[in-house]
């Protein structure tokens, strides 16, 4: 089923684009850091609610179980391969053979990475279902040239504290980091790189794809409606025509897909066309790099609210990762065994 | 600042081809005026409008001879985006125009283009909107409009571009009666609370005319009539090129003065010129064949696209061999719903439907299309070849038809549609009125027992409409059974012998056509607009003129004969 965007009131719905996108890379970085499955499941779990307050509890259902067969496979391999070297005994799959042992450490990483995909899908489906492309489109636009020092400095300190808090390890072990022996100086060396590296990520990713781009991707959104309605009436036509489009024989297939393809292909040429004559009637070209947006992008409270949340648990899954106790529920599993 | 538009011996030839489209043209339109552009397909009316918005010569390629001028503006030196300030195009179809998802999107897309600061544009948007009547459908998604409110929704668009020259391309050619009447209110509400400059290309002369100050009449590229509308009007009618409307045409053969354009003021100058008197003779068209066989039973049909919302309720039909009918309602009244049953493109959510005995549910729709030829509106979803005659026999070969018949079979087809000449020519060389005519050949080359046509005469001029229901008339002669979904009551009243109408999925009348032209509220209730010569037959029902006529010959030997009568006394 095609993911779309859903109208609707929630709390997600109401929520900047931007957010919405953060949700998604954040989410992407937290099931990337966290490998604990308690809090994978919580991160789930919580995406879970938000999605079904957003939009139709079955078809959010009905997506999902499409890819609980895949996950479970991924999961299974994490069971079966992933066995560290101090790992916990508990059986051999193939018993006669001694062969693929399973591990307490891979059932739980098992079900770490099967909450960890699917957290990463849900947040995708979130991100599309409740935000409209054209917003989509242009949260990844350059929009607007004119942004606050305060926010641009604030941007650049909470990721060059995120850098800082991944890079730790380089000034806190004996080595010397950029030639550098003495703690206090290496950290803030450290501190300085993470700064400049999170100054030039900032201008790299700040500045948004030009609004040629960043139009063509909002008309590319708006388009793809009316293709798959084309794509529908052409199908129809031919089948109206007496031309079997689904035939069992698999040549048959391939002959009846070059007889659909020709008047998509033509179909989709003369779309083009028309949307190129249509928007330089409008003035597309009249100047491109002073073009304006009536969409606002606002952060509000409940926005301020998420992003403090998903900086909280990302730096919080470093400093967790940091002192070693990355895998909590496996360090309580393991004391309980021995 | 007057933006005057003048062309000065203006020719322009297509970079792929040797024929001008346009020639020697020298036109002067001034700010504020309201000109009507018309003309037979191909006589370059869309190339003319191109050159005023500077499509031509900065988009399409080609040789463009002489001088374009927009006020103070030469078309060559300034790009697209630049004259879109001056001049708002506005096409023939509205949803190859709609680019965004949302009609707020779609209104303001010229203004951010053009850097209006937000608050502006949303004042603009606003503005647009309320002038259009589209107020509350700001976030509604363009494509899921109806035809009147997607161009409306393309001529808001438009209009928050504050264009100072409105180019209208066959505005109205792909609308219902409704939306054509919403459109053609607005045109007149921005043309003259804002005194804006409008051209217009359109066919439909009887709903144009009474708007428009001036008449350019074009053919093979020219301009071959000019003036005020009296003034074209009274110079008469060019063979192929030029054809008054009706009224004006009886007005003209009993010999009033006067140029009227509707039924009602043809009544009132009558009545003042003469003393009418009683019709004589009364004609009589008998319609169609007799009935046959059932073709198709359609029995208590619903269906429902998502649960609780049925597009079709409880239809009853039967259609029996050598039937000619006209399927007409407003735009999403389920018309198409209803044909997708007939081909089995859709299957029934409640009752049968049985094309010659067989049941849809079971058989494919590739067996049903023996049996029954369906020609869509937009011929380029049904054209799969690069070649007529690839694209003739692809039908046969789909249906396992014998090679030795293919050529008997083609050139049969290609006869009936008057399309012979092209039978080796490319499908990209022909028009769009070509490309329907070999949609058509290439179902009519299977020989079906029934014909199922929507709406065949979109976009084409009058002289191509009437030629392709000629063709389908003669197709009904010979036995084919038709079912032809339209909006054009005109033609249909000449054509067809039995209308069914259907309103939100529901049969509201099914009987001989002649019944439903003298149900003027049904017709008003489905958007139905009478024939012209209906409505003035009706006014002169008491003088013994038939109330359903429809024919131009029999309304102008009534009103000779009534004319005659006066003469007699």
């Amino acid at each position: 089923m095609a993911i779309e965007y859903k109208k609707g009131n929630s709390f997600l719905h109401n929520l900047d684009a931007r957010t919405k996108l953060m949700i998604f890379v954040g989410g992407t970085v937290i099931a990337m850091i966290i490998i604990d499955p308690i809090l994978m499941g919580i991160l789930f779990l919580t995406l879970y609610f938000l999605g079904r307050n957003a939009i139709d509890k079955d078809l959010l259902n009905n997506n999902l179980k499409v890819l609980v067969v895949i996950f479970l496979t991924f999961s299974l391999f994490q069971v079966l391969w992933f066995t560290p070297k101090d790992s916990y005994f508990l059986f051999y799959l193939i018993p006669w053979k001694n062969w693929i042992p399973v591990t307490v450490q891979g059932l739980i990483r098992g079900v770490a990475v099967f909450f960890r995909f699917f957290s990463v899908v849900l947040a995708v489906h979130l991100m599309l279902y409740t935000t409209p492309p054209v917003e989509l489109a242009l949260t990844i636009t350059e929009r607007d040239k004119k942004r606050t020092l305060q926010t641009s400095l604030a941007v650049i300190l909470l990721l060059g504290v995120v850098f800082f808090i991944t890079a730790l390890p380089y000034a806190t072990d004996t080595g010397a980091f950029l030639g550098i022996q003495q703690t206090g100086l290496k950290l803030a060396a450290l501190g300085a790189a993470c700064l400049a590296f999170a100054w030039i990520v900032f201008k790299v990713l700040g500045r948004g794809l030009p609004a040629e781009m960043g139009v063509a991707l909002m008309l590319g959104f708006a388009t793809v409606g009316i293709m798959a309605k084309q794509t529908e009436q052409i199908t129809n036509a031919q089948k109206a025509r007496g031309y079997d489009v689904q035939p069992k024989n698999l040549i048959a297939r391939v002959k009846v897909l070059t007889a659909l393809l020709i008047p998509i292909f033509l179909a989709t040429m003369q779309r083009s066309q028309d949307i190129s004559i249509a928007i330089l009637s409008r003035g597309f070209d009249y100047n491109i790099s002073e073009r304006t947006y009536r969409r606002e992008f606002t952060f509000h409270r409940q926005d301020y609210l998420v992003l403090a949340v998903l900086l909280f648990v990302i730096v919080g899954g470093l400093l967790l990762d940091r002192m070693g106790i990355s895998n909590p529920t496996e360090t309580i599993i393991m004391g309980w065994i021995q | 600042m007057e933006y005057d538009i003048k062309f000065d011996q203006v020719s322009f030839r297509y970079a792929d081809s040797d024929a001008a489209v346009l020639q020697d043209i020298n036109l002067e339109i001034n700010s504020g005026q309201i000109v009507l552009i018309t003309g037979p397909a191909g006589s370059g009316k869309t190339t003319l409008c191109s050159c005023i918005n500077g499509l031509i010569p900065h988009y399409h390629e080609g040789n463009l001879e002489g001088k374009v001028t927009i006020g103070k503006y030469d078309t060559k030196n300034i790009r697209v985006g630049g004259l879109a300030s001056i001049v708002g195009m506005v096409f023939q179809d509205p949803e190859s125009q709609l680019v965004t998802n949302s009609v707020a999107d779609e209104v303001a897309f010229g203004p951010e283009n053009f850097g209006v600061p937000r608050e502006k544009i949303n004042k603009r948007v606003a503005k647009a909107l309320k002038a259009t009547r589209m107020t509350g459908y700001e976030e509604r998604e363009p494509h899921t409009l109806s035809g009147g409110e997607q161009q409306s929704c393309v001529i808001a668009a438009t209009y928050s571009m504050h264009p100072e020259i409105y180019v209208l391309d066959e505005p109205l050619a792909n609308l219902d009666p409704q939306g054509r009447a919403k459109v053609l209110e607005l045109v007149k509400d921005i043309a003259q609370e804002f005194g804006k400059t409008m051209i217009i290309v359109e066919h439909a002369l009887e709903e144009i005319l009474p708007y428009v100050d001036r008449v350019v009449v074009m053919d093979k590229g020219r301009i071959v009539r000019d003036g005020t509308v009296e003034e074209v009007l009274r110079a008469g009618d060019i063979k192929n090129v030029f054809k008054r409307p009706d009224i004006t045409r009886l007005a003209q053969a009993i010999g009033l003065p006067g140029f009227p354009l509707q039924p009602e003021k043809l009544v009132e100058e009558l009545q003042e010129k003469y003393k009418l008197g009683k019709v004589k003779e009364v004609f009589d068209h008998p319609r169609g064949n007799g009935l046959g066989a059932p073709v198709i039973e359609l029995d208590n049909v619903s269906h429902s696209y998502e649960a609780g919302v049925n597009a079709l309720y409880d239809v009853n039909l039967t259609i029996h061999q050598g039937e000619f009918i006209a399927l007409m309602g407003r735009n999403g009244a389920g018309k198409t719903t209803l044909v997708s049953h007939i081909i089995g493109l859709l299957k029934p959510s409640q009752g049968k439907v049985l094309v010659v005995g067989q049941d849809t549910i079971n058989t494919p729709t590739h067996i049903l299309a023996r049996h029954v030829g369906f020609c869509f509106q937009n011929p380029n979803h049904q054209i799969v070849s690069f070649t007529i005659q690839d694209e003739m026999k692809f039908g046969l070969k789909a249906h396992g038809i014998d090679e030795s018949e293919y050529p008997e079979r083609i050139d049969k087809a290609l006869r009936i549609v008057n399309m012979e000449e092209y039978a080796n020519a490319e499908v990209f060389d022909l028009g769009k009125g070509q490309k329907q005519r070999i949609a058509f050949a290439s179902v009519l080359t299977l020989e079906p027992e029934m014909l199922v046509i929507d709406e065949p005469t979109t976009g084409q001029d009058p002289e191509m409409a009437k030629e392709i229901f000629e063709i389908i008339k003669k197709l009904n002669q010979n036995g084919t059974t038709v079912l032809l979904i339209t909006h054009n009551v005109d033609y249909a009243a000449m054509y067809a012998k039995r209308a069914i109408v259907l309103n939100h999925g529901r049969v509201k009348f099914d009987g001989p056509i002649d019944d439903l032209l003298k149900d003027e509220p049904l017709m008003q209730e489905n958007s139905l607009e009478l024939p012209h010569i209906t409505r003035l037959a009706k006014q002169l029902s008491p003088y013994g003129v038939p109330a359903d006529t429809v024919f131009f010959e029999d309304m102008e030997k009534y009103l000779q004969q009534m004319v005659e009568v006066r003469h007699g006394n």
